[in-house]
């Protein structure tokens, strides 16, 4: 028989009808914030699948191995054939780095940011957004803000390991970073500047198409088409009208950059006719490939209505 | 009853076509039909209330603040749009969590908050499945759900019910009523479609050639007539003869019949012609006009309206 006062309550009822939100609203920053964080993990095919994540980690990778590559020549070359034996053969370091990876940047910048944009409007999200607390001009900033802050990852993380292996393979590490230590800046300088170009240039591709493969396509081509068109009109030409010929190189344009950071010019800039051009004209040329595009990006979103 | 829409006297030019033209109406707590053929204006008036685009002249107020000067307002409202607006890669869980992180939600709140959405519309169950794998009704699901999310004040759906099948519909109509009642969400129901407006909404206003043609309850529209309805179980043959014998008008009407006339004695005549007929009675009352005839009157032309 069962002792009714020994009985304990096991369960409870909770009432799982409609429950209004009475949290906090955190609005506008609340909704960039968000745009952007979604922004990073398509970028980077996190929080989907398998195949999402394939192609950006095989771009880092190639970008880190490429990094890993020079710090362990330059390593080798100091430990077997003697200490300042690196500098001597003048061995591809950080100055170099951009100029070597750039069709690799370029082409991870051609698969990955047709993805931040493309779909969206494609599948109609975009409507979605612009009726929630946020302007087309603060999803695109997101957005492209999203971009970057990948971009600069993927520009800085090869550096910084090429950094790590220089020093370690170095027999005296600390007099190497003695020795050294502005090459930091300077990369964290001249990466920013590849980033933010190869970001704009990209994203503002992206824009003009639904079709993620089309941008991918058009950007890689841009990129590879412009280097032998405007290297052998340049030369043909010659004189001024040559060297901003050359200047139309679209994939050099951050290497200028890089190499007036760095004041050393880099192989794939060497011998061009833009490098004849004062340094001033060719940072100046940088901006306007980034703000013109910028704007041109900006003024298609900030209108933009479902 | 409390305001939350107020459209004064709005107007959009596009170049050389008027989409709104000087309307004006209100829009109190409960469901509210807008409704309107296609390029009636509907669309334009209720993006000119989220603030998306600039009225020519006029404005809109909706819970008290214009949408286009200031658009936090909007994290209370929810917007549901007719087209597709789903991305095929994500799964709903993970979708609607986000679109309640974009109104203003903070991240746990919004995880949380898109569980208990998805379990209000029917989909608890399929919440970590590819959207691109549901059907059409369950993509109208995720739609209102999106809009639902953040727990707005009020909502506006844009032609809720488009594409799906008559049960889809129902089951849609079933979702935006239960939507008011139970979650106490006001609603702004655009649709071209009069049949769902008058079963779900509680007033209509409506809309033609961007002109405000009436506004008001919808009971007002549908009010009763003196024509009896009555529906019979079987012999509904005999009833309709023994009706004609009595000299009543009658217009059949799928199973029921329509029996025109007026005064008390045509009940008395109905109440007769069944003990006669020995029809077995199922439903019997007055007729409801429909909306339609409101613009058979207005001598408007909603035909294609009428037949879907």
């Amino acid at each position: 028989m069962t002792n009714q006062a020994s009985i304990q309550p096991t369960g409870q009822v909770f009432d799982i009808g409609y429950q209004h939100y009475d949290g906090p609203r955190e609005g506008r920053n609340r909704s960039r914030l968000a745009v952007y964080k979604d922004g990073i993990k398509i970028a980077l095919g996190l929080g989907r699948g398998a195949r999402a994540k394939i192609l950006p980690f095989v771009f880092i990778g190639i970008l880190v191995v490429v990094a890993l590559v020079m710090a362990l020549i330059a390593g080798a070359a100091d430990r077997f054939a003697g200490e300042g034996a690196a500098d001597a053969l003048n061995l591809p370091s950080h100055a170099e780095y951009y100029s070597i990876a750039s069709i690799i940047l370029f082409i991870f910048a051609a698969i990955a940011a047709p993805e931040l944009l493309c779909p969206d409007r494609r599948d109609g999200v975009i409507n979605l957004y612009l009726v929630r607390p946020l302007t087309g001009t603060d999803y695109i900033a997101a957005r492209w803000g999203a971009f970057l802050s990948v971009m600069l990852i993927v520009v800085w993380l090869p550096q910084l390991i090429l950094l790590t292996g220089l020093v370690m393979g170095d027999p005296e590490p600390v007099d190497y970073l003695k020795d050294n230590w502005t090459d930091v800046p300077k990369f964290l300088a001249a990466g920013a500047a590849m980033a933010v170009y190869v970001s704009t240039i990209a994203m503002l591709t992206a824009a003009f198409t639904t079709r993620r493969a089309y941008a991918s396509a058009f950007l890689v081509g841009l990129f590879v088409i412009t280097t032998p068109f405007t290297i052998g009109l340049a030369e043909e030409i010659g004189g001024t009208i040559g060297q901003w010929i050359s200047m139309f190189n679209l994939s050099n344009i951050p290497i200028h950059v890089n190499d007036i950071i760095f004041d050393e010019t880099s192989d794939v800039t060497q011998g061009l006719p833009a490098t004849e051009l004062p340094e001033w004209v060719r940072v100046a040329w940088f901006f306007a490939w980034t703000i013109g595009p910028g704007a041109i990006i900006w003024q298609k979103y900030r209108r933009l209505a479902p | 009853m409390e305001t939350l829409l107020v459209a004064n006297k709005l107007t959009k030019h596009y170049k050389d076509v008027v989409a709104l033209d000087d309307v004006s109406f209100e829009i109190q707590d409960g469901i509210t039909g807008l409704l309107g053929e296609n390029g009636a204006g509907k669309s334009t008036a209720i993006k000119i209330i989220l603030g998306l685009i600039e009225p020519t002249s006029g404005g809109a107020e909706i819970l008290g603040q214009d949408a286009s000067e200031d658009i936090v307002v909007r994290s209370r409202l929810g917007y549901m749009p007719e087209h597709d607006c789903l991305p095929t890669n994500a799964t709903a869980s993970g979708f609607l969590t986000h679109m309640a992180e974009v109104s203003g939600l903070p991240p746990s709140q919004a995880r949380s908050r898109a569980a208990d959405t998805l379990r209000h519309v029917g989909l608890f169950e399929e919440r970590y499945r590819s959207m691109g794998g549901y059907s059409t009704g369950m993509k109208q699901r995720v739609k209102l759900a999106q809009a639902l999310v953040h727990d707005p004040a009020m909502v506006l759906l844009d032609e809720p019910t488009a594409g799906l099948d008559p049960a889809g519909r129902e089951e849609m109509l079933d979702l935006v009523r239960k939507t008011h009642r139970e979650f106490g969400i006001s609603i702004l129901f655009s649709s071209h479609l009069m049949a769902d407006v008058e079963r779900t909404c509680d007033r209509i206003v409506v809309l033609q050639g961007g002109k405000l043609i009436e506004s008001g309850e919808v009971t007002k529209f549908t009010e009763e007539t003196e024509t009896v309805f009555i529906e019979v179980d079987d012999r509904r043959e005999e009833l309709v003869e023994v009706l004609q014998s009595k000299g009543v008008e009658i217009v059949p009407d799928g199973n029921g019949i329509y029996v025109e006339g007026e005064g008390e004695s045509l009940y008395d005549s109905v109440r007769d012609a069944l003990v006669e007929s020995e029809a077995p009675l199922r439903r019997m009352g007055p007729r409801r006009r429909p909306l339609t005839e409101l613009f058979e009157h207005e001598g408007e032309d909603f035909s294609e309206v009428r037949s879907s």
